[in-house]
């Protein structure tokens, strides 16, 4: 051996490595020439561009920038035109028309009523193993199909020449508007589905685009990808941020680092220690989530569940102001109810202020420990019981494990109430929720469309995602109502739902925790982000660099 | 020679084939589904989609079918990376996981031999010392921490190397450093210990009587004799440093493979799961098969039959 030369190489590796480090730091700079340039944050990868297949928010936030639907949702879930100028609907609810205008492809092809319904019907077919699919459920024929008991063209969704497009539905949706607003009811291109057949969707060349941005630069596995300016955009005049780079950075410290060296315009902060550090500064905002985390109570486990004085003394004995402020700080909210705040509003009252219960004493969502006390030790006498020992299962997150550490404080203040935590990953932890392995269970849902419906009716006596098998008969028919021979008014609809929220908190159904807030960082420079809290959450169209 | 190496890879494919096996089945016991959007799907919705994916299936129907299409070289698509087959997912990630590995062991192993020869040469002085203590911390410390400390120091604080993500070599400096710790503490106490045995030994005891210099005697005859055992570690350091760069690569930004693995099995994507424990176990087959190839050829007391293995 010669361990001469071998040395040598050795030592040439480490000067040239840090050779050719010192003269390679280059600055990013965020405008290069007349180039408008953003560098934006994800935290997770790009899984897909197949607007079929999206169901996660890195694609949908891309997808929301590089495609449109029929409408678009803009800040404050306000819907906006998208490629259809206008719709109405008919008297009974269930006719969709929508007046599409002239736009095109990024290939230069015209965007048709075609690719609408191309794109629906793709959704739709079972053959495409749509995750998102669900979302078509009124849309008329739309069970049998997915059940493969009729073909995907009986699907309710008609072309009526190149520029109209008629949707006809098995029931009155109130809020199919917010629906045709996202990714899986975007239009897809036949051509393109053809052309690139099992690779559509898979890289960004394999696609192509009808929004302001087109998505450039992605491998189909790689951490960087960018929206570049879509010539072909029938708006393109009025985007003026020319590129939008979508950096992959999923180590929190690495990001506040990145945020803070300048490479990173936007960026999302994770835990209190940093949020607390942009406490004072303009660059933070707390994003509210359409998304409320709640305490599921197993009924079929421990009948002592079923118990309402029980439920009640666990919801009464929640801190939730110390839970969200002291325990995890990251700007999360106390929840009022089990629909979260700014989802929805009926005649400028946001929904989650309607149905609070505005009497302190009566409130069940309220931190009362004289008055838990009272209802458990009520509630121990009817069932007979004088300790009770149960498990809270959660997510094995930073928040989920100290959201057990605080429940479980809490709760054990109760006399001859033991809890055991329990922290799974989430696979785990949401295979043992639908299964029912657990007593108690921190549940979060994020709702799908700006509608409390998207909450509510989760807590229907048959729905598969009532874990804890709470029933009420009042419940379901307020649900079945507002569903049913309500749906079309927009009134009454909304107050059944109202009133059956109100009977959800009186009868401790379900213990709302907390909603959650996504504590973003942006740069001063940056202006006009337009954000929802359902759907894709961010809109490019009006974004613009001070 | 050749007897030797065709029964060692028999076992190698056997090897690969036991851990297939195990993989699948345990893989299979996990709670939960592969899908992206299940908790928001129900059991009804959940089984059409399955039969798309052939997962409604009996499970020993789906490991045949695997192991039919592994052979072929089709390791089906990730649900992660929706459609994506997963030999592409591999091969596009696992070039920067590769080139961050050897240089970390090029560089840690190196620098390793340099500071424990040092070390023994001066043994008992403060160069002894000092050397000891460095080699401890490289033990001690985790590759994460290091991690992070060179990425504040160095990345945002000095702003010598960029904080995280790909590019040049540049890029790279940091989180090999990172990596490189431990096998450089590694090497550097194996071949301390090493080199005082030699230096200690009858011949180095000769080379000094015969009046040979002190430089000749360390580079002829103490270096190259502490060197052999060196061999075996870099094997098991090896692999340290693979599962090592899951860690690094996340806090690092990069566009590696090694946090794929962590994720796949976090979100039952199936045949990622086993496309990267596949390649694992390759990898780690061949390094083992290397070391000890590379283990006959330096000292030939050690025989490389087909009889004995």
């Amino acid at each position: 051996m010669k361990l001469k030369t071998l040395a040598k190489v050795g030592s040439v590796t480490l000067v040239t490595a840090l050779g050719l480090a010192a003269c390679g730091s280059s600055n990013s700079s965020s405008e290069s020439g007349s180039t408008k340039t953003l560098n934006w944050q994800e935290s997770a990868n790009l899984p897909t561009l197949d607007p079929s297949k999206a169901t996660d928010h890195v694609s949908a936030e891309t997808l929301n920038n590089s495609n449109e639907g029929l409408l678009m949702v803009g800040s404050d879930n306000k819907l906006e035109p998208g490629v259809a100028k206008s719709y109405s609907v008919s008297k009974d609810g269930k006719t969709y028309t929508f007046n599409l205008r002239k736009s095109k492809w990024s290939d230069g092809s015209e965007v048709t009523a075609k690719d609408f319904v191309y794109g629906i019907q793709r959704t739709a077919n079972p053959k495409t193993a749509s995750q998102y699919s669900y979302l078509l459920d009124h849309v008329k024929n739309y069970e049998a199909i997915s059940k493969n008991k009729m073909p995907v063209s009986s699907l309710g969704v008609k072309a009526e020449g190149n520029y109209k497009l008629v949707v006809t539905l098995s029931k009155p949706q109130s809020y199919f508007k917010y629906i045709v607003a996202m990714n899986p009811l975007f239009p897809q291109s036949e051509k393109a589905v053809k052309k690139y057949g099992s690779a559509y969707g898979t890289k960004s060349a394999d696609q192509v685009y009808n929004g302001p941005y087109k998505v450039t630069g992605w491998t189909g596995t790689n951490d960087k990808w960018t929206l570049t300016r879509n010539k072909e955009y029938y708006n393109n005049s009025k985007t003026k941020v020319d590129k939008i780079n979508f950096i992959v950075s999923k180590d929190a410290g690495t990001t506040l680092n990145q945020y803070q060296a300048g490479k990173l315009d936007v960026a999302t902060l994770t835990g209190k220690q940093q949020v607390n550090n942009f406490k004072n500064s303009p660059e933070l905002h707390k994003l509210p989530q359409a998304s409320t985390f709640y305490l599921e109570m197993n009924q079929k486990k421990d009948p002592v569940l079923k118990n309402v004085n029980i439920r009640k003394a666990i919801s009464l004995a929640i801190d939730r102001k110390s839970l969200t402020n002291d325990v995890l700080g990251d700007g999360s909210i106390p929840a009022k109810g089990f629909v979260p705040t700014k989802l929805a509003s009926h005649d400028g009252k946001d929904f989650a202020d309607a149905a609070e219960d505005s009497n302190e004493t009566t409130n069940d969502v309220s931190y009362n420990l004289a008055e838990a006390k009272k209802y458990w030790a009520k509630g121990l006498k009817e069932v007979g019981k004088k300790s009770v020992s149960w498990t809270l299962l959660a997510d094995d997150t930073p928040n989920g494990t100290k959201s057990t550490e605080a429940i479980q404080s809490n709760l054990t203040k109760l006399p001859g109430l033991k809890i055991t935590n329990q922290n799974l990953p989430f696979k785990t932890r949401l295979a043992n929720s639908q299964s029912g392995k657990f007593d108690l269970v921190v549940s979060a849902w994020i709702g799908d469309y700006p509608d409390p419906v998207t909450f509510m009716q989760l807590m229907e006596s048959n729905n598969a995602y009532n874990n804890g098998h709470w029933s009420n008969a009042k419940y379901d028919e307020l649900m079945t109502a507002a569903e049913g021979k309500d749906a079309n008014n927009v009134n009454k609809r909304w107050n059944d739902m109202v009133s059956a929220e109100k009977v959800l908190m009186d009868d401790a159904g379900v213990v709302p925790l907390y909603q959650s807030v996504t504590p973003q960082v942006r740069k001063d420079k940056v202006k006009g982000l337009q954000y929802s809290n359902t759907g894709a959450s961010y809109n490019f169209r009006d974004l613009y660099l001070k | 020679m050749v007897k030797y190496l065709s029964k060692r890879v028999f076992y190698l494919v056997l090897t690969l084939f036991i851990v297939t096996t195990i993989t699948f089945f345990m893989m299979k016991l996990m709670p939960g589904t592969p899908l992206t959007n299940q908790e928001k799907l129900s059991p009804s919705e959940i089984h059409t989609i399955y039969q798309q994916y052939g997962l409604d299936k009996p499970v020993w129907q789906q490991y045949l079918n695997y192991l039919g299409g592994a052979v072929t070289g089709n390791f089906g698509t990730s649900f992660q990376f929706s459609d994506q087959p997963v030999s592409y997912l591999i091969f596009s990630r696992i070039g920067a996981s590769l080139q961050l590995g050897i240089q970390a062991m090029i560089i840690g192993v190196l620098a390793g031999i340099v500071v424990g020869a040092i070390g023994a040469i001066k043994r008992n002085t403060w160069v002894d010392t000092t050397t000891t203590i460095i080699s401890i911390l490289g033990v001690s410390v985790p590759s994460f921490v290091l991690a992070v400390l060179l990425q504040n120091w160095f990345g945002l604080q000095l702003r010598w190397f960029p904080i995280a993500e790909w590019g040049g070599i540049n890029y790279t400096v940091l989180p090999t450093l990172a990596l490189a710790a431990l096998p450089f503490a590694e090497t550097a106490r194996f071949m301390r210990t090493e080199m005082i045995d030699v230096l200690n030994s009858d011949y180095i005891e000769l080379a000094k009587a015969k009046g040979l210099h002190q430089t000749g005697i360390i580079y002829h005859h103490a270096l190259r004799n502490s060197l052999i055992p060196i061999i075996t570690i870099v094997g098991p350091l090896a692999v340290n440093i693979m599962t090592g760069s899951m860690v690094v690569e996340n806090i690092f930004s990069i566009p590696g493979i090694g946090e794929q693995f962590v994720k796949s099995i976090l979100t039952n994507d199936y045949p990622t799961i086993m496309g990267l424990t596949i390649m694992y176990s390759f990898m780690l087959c061949v390094v083992l098969l290397l070391t000890d190839i590379v283990y006959g050829i330096i000292d030939p007391r050690i025989r490389i039959t087909g009889k004995k293995d």
